[in-house]
Parts: C-alpha cells; structure tokens; sequence
C-alpha cells in the first residue's frame, strides 16, 4: 500500500520534472539586463545658475538660453521703505545673456549686465565645460564643471587716478573669472554644488586686490515637483590690510553675497524669485564688490527668466 | 514493464531538460512613444528594452528602463525622467502577461494574437491587454504591437503651469525580435 503511493509519487515527480516551465517570478530573471554601466545623474539643478552662483550644468547641443536678471533697491534699511517702494523704484542691476550648446559638454555663452559699482556698460563672454558627470553607480561621486569669463567694462574712463574706472588701456578694462564648480545630486531632492573661485581684475580702486580667491556653495532643495528653493553663498578671502584701508576710504563695508529664491519650472521656462545682498548680478562683482548687508535691511528681490529654445533639427529618432 | 516506464522517465528527467527549458528572449527589443498636440509633438524611443517569452506557459515578459528613452530635445528628455515618469524612485516601466491564444512556436507563420496582463508604468500596475502579430520563422518570433496608454491612469500628472502640449493619450509602439535561448535555471 504504502510502496504504491510511493511509486505514484515518483511517478508524478518524474513527470513534473520533465515537464518544466517558469512562474512569471522565475521569466524575469530571464530577462537580458541591458542597463548601462555607469549611468550618468541628469539634472542635478535645472538651470545653469542657481541665484547668483553658476551650477555644474551646461547647455545641452544646439539649445540656446535667453536669460534675464534684474536687481531691484533695497527693501529695507536707509535706502529703502515705502519712499522707494521698497526698492522697486530702483534697478541696481540688469543683465541679459544668452548662452548657446556647442555640445552637451561645452556651452558658450554672451551677456551685457549695467553693473552695480562704478565699474559699468559691461560685456561678457563666457564658456563652460562638463570635465566629469556623476554616475548613479557613484563611480563617478561628483560633477566637476569648469567656468571661465571674461568682463568687459565699457564705461568712460575716470580722471581720477584712485578711482576703480581710471582706465588708460584698453586691458585695464578686463575682469576674469574662473571658478571649479563640484556638484553632487544627493538625492531626486537635494543638490550641493562648491565652487572655488578665482578672481583676476586687470585694474581695481587704488589698494583694492587685483587677484581674489573665494569659495562659493550652493544648495538646491525641491518643495515640490517643480519649486525648489535655491540658495548660494560666496566667501572671498581679502587681504585685511586692503580691506580695512577701503572700508575706511569709502566709508563702505564689504560683506559676503547670501542669495535665497525660489525656483519655478514650467518645461521650457525657468523663474526664479530672488532675495539677495548682492547688488550685482556679475561674478567679478558680486563676489569683491558687495557692499550691503541683510541686517541692515539691504537685500533685495530680484528675478530670472530663462527660457530654453531648440534648435535640433527635426530627425528620425 | 513498469519498471521500464520509471526507468524511461528518470532517464527523460535528466536528458531533455535543456530542451524543455529553452525560453524566448529579446535584448534589443524597441519601444517608442508619441505624443501630438498642436503646441508640440512628443517623440521618445528606447533600444534597449528586454522581453522574454516562455513557449510552454505563453508568459511574457517587457521591461524598459526609463532613462533609456532618447528625446530628440534633451530639455525634454530631463523632463520626462524628472517630472513626469520619476525615474529615480520608478526606474523601470513593465508588461507581464500571457499570450491567450494557443500558438505553437515551432510552427512557422503570421499570428495575431491577444496578450493579456498587467502593465506597470509610474509606480501604477493596471490591468491591461493588447493585440500582437507575431511572425514565426524558424524559431525566430518577430512581435510588434501599437496601443495608446491614458497618461492619467499612470498618475502622470501635468500641471497646469505647463501650456497644453502634452496629449491626454500617448500612442505607444513596441517592436521585438526573439531567440530561441537555452537557460540554466532549474
């Protein structure tokens, strides 16, 4: 009895055995894993700059970016209130630029900013590499992306020898700008970028530094699918020798540039809504020349239009 | 007599096994979108999707990584993956199903067959179910199949700051070339 059950069970193992076919679980291990190796992080920010500070991103090919800034008064403080409707009276500073996509990895772009101080009428050129992209598989941890500008100042030269505009070549008249801009996308939510940065001003105010080290970080965290708040913040390192004979000449003091905005992404648009100390929208001024302070109520709003146009051929995909 | 049936059996359980468990498998099978508005016309299509096929249960599989799909825009590209299919947190959008009607493969010829199942896009499995022709030549199958997915059922969502050029429907093709593949697994 027991020996033909067990038989009949034999029986039907065998069969089974011979019959074999997969569950769905078993089918998809079947399946060819065709993920690339060292896939690279997409959008670690969505714009090239995040208020004031530049991002690790470049110009995709053949898209071109029409940006616009403006800087408005101070809200508040001596020069601000209701009289100037808190700073909406005055522009310290416009700027408008359009950077172009010679490839994913290399953009070019061309701005003419008003500028902030004395130094004016200013022209920029300006080209961005993507040296190294992030992977997801972290085997590329950080974004490594190069910027360097060159600003041009356009405005009458002055008389007085002391003067930051007392210009008697044409190269006086050139700023460079060159910053190592390291980012990482922590997460879909959060990005952090560092940028050291390298200052180089042909000719300055007397006993102002030709040369200026600073070091810049960004933040980038989504409130939403499309907001997120944007922050940047720039150390310069000064001479305090220099920085103190300035402050005491000018009577002005000299503080770090903190932007805050909010950043609006509408697929092709990108606003933003700034709040900043700095006057400038121009790196070689922004990181030296900001003399405003968010304690004494001199920040202001401030905003940013870009939109993105393509110019990729229509092409069978 | 017996003896010689269990004998038989047990010597069929170790010899074709290799041949009972050959699977249909594709690598480089193609998925492509579309999506037409006046405003603008959305185009995405991705290489590199995988599906296998088991002849004996007619289970079938279809993956494909969202980030595979290339945009003829890159803007829109970064779109797709950040905003509307969240790649990240749903890297993968999935068929797997069964092939309702009976079909020999080694029989050559045209087919046109029913698949029904589940579809996994965006994080939302939903029912689903879709015509095939399937072509059959020496152990080859060729699969092509065309269909329109509601976006809203995927809880895509488009928010209202974006102007209308994004359709309601998004028309999918996919396409696959299948071979024969012996495997390993038990």
């Amino acid at each position: 009895m027991r020996t033909r059950l067990f038989k009949k069970l034999l029986l039907l193992l065998l069969i089974f055995s011979t019959l074999h076919s997969f569950g769905q679980e078993e089918l998809e291990k079947e399946l060819a894993d065709n993920k690339p190796v060292h896939e690279k992080v997409a959008a670690t920010f969505k714009d090239i700059k995040l208020v004031n500070g530049h991002t690790n991103e470049t110009i995709h090919q053949n898209e071109l970016e029409f940006k616009v800034d403006h800087r408005f008064g101070d809200i508040a403080g001596g020069n601000g209130g209701i009289r100037q409707f808190f700073g909406l009276d005055h522009a310290t500073d416009v700027r408008i630029g359009f950077e172009y996509g010679l490839s994913d990895r290399l953009s070019i772009g061309l701005a003419r900013a008003k500028g902030a101080t004395d130094v004016q009428q200013l022209y920029e050129g300006n080209i961005k590499y993507r040296l190294l992209e992030q992977t997801t598989d972290d085997y590329i941890p950080v974004a490594v992306t190069l910027f360097g500008s060159n600003t041009i100042a356009a405005v009458r030269a002055s008389d007085d020898p002391a003067a930051a505009t007392a210009y008697r070549r044409f190269s006086d008249r050139m700023n460079y700008v060159s910053q190592v801009i390291l980012a990482r996308k922590f997460n879909s939510n959060f990005s952090f970028s560092l940028t050291p940065s390298y200052l180089h001003r042909n000719f300055t105010a007397f006993r102002d530094q030709n040369d200026l080290f600073a070091l810049g970080f960004g933040g980038r965290a989504k409130i939403s699918k499309r907001m997120a708040i944007v922050v940047d913040y720039f150390i310069p390192f000064r001479n305090q020798a220099d920085k103190a004979y300035l402050e005491q000449v000018n009577g002005v003091k000299f503080y770090n540039p903190l932007d805050v905005g909010l950043e609006i992404e509408t697929g092709g648009h990108v606003f933003h809504l700034n709040f900043t100390n700095a006057q400038a929208i121009e790196e070689m001024q922004y990181i030296s020349q900001t003399t405003s302070s968010w304690l004494k109520g001199q920040y202001r709003w401030g905003f940013t239009i870009a939109r993105r146009f393509s110019f990729n051929k229509k092409q069978k995909i | 007599m017996k003896k010689a049936l269990y004998l038989l059996l047990f010597i069929c359980s170790f010899t074709f096994p290799s041949r009972a468990q050959y699977i249909l498998s594709s690598k480089n099978a193609t998925v492509s979108f579309f999506s037409g508005t006046v405003m603008e016309d959305i185009e995405g299509k991705s290489n590199t999707a995988s599906s296998v096929i088991d002849p004996k249960t007619r289970n079938i599989i279809f993956k494909v990584s969202n980030t595979s799909f290339q945009f003829q825009k890159k803007l829109m590209q970064e779109h797709f993956n950040e905003d509307y299919m969240e790649s990240d947190r749903y890297p993968f959008s999935k068929f797997s199903g069964r092939i309702t009607d009976e079909l020999d493969f080694n029989k050559d010829g045209n087919y046109n067959l029913t698949v029904e199942g589940t579809l996994q896009i965006h994080g939302v499995t939903k029912p689903w179910s879709c015509r095939v022709a399937m072509i059959i030549s020496n152990g080859v199958v060729t699969a092509k199949s065309v269909f329109k997915i509601k976006i809203e059922d995927y809880q895509i969502k488009i928010p209202s700051l974006v102007f209308k050029n994004i359709a309601e429907y998004v028309e999918v093709r996919l396409s696959a070339v299948y071979q024969p593949t012996k495997t390993i697994t038990k």
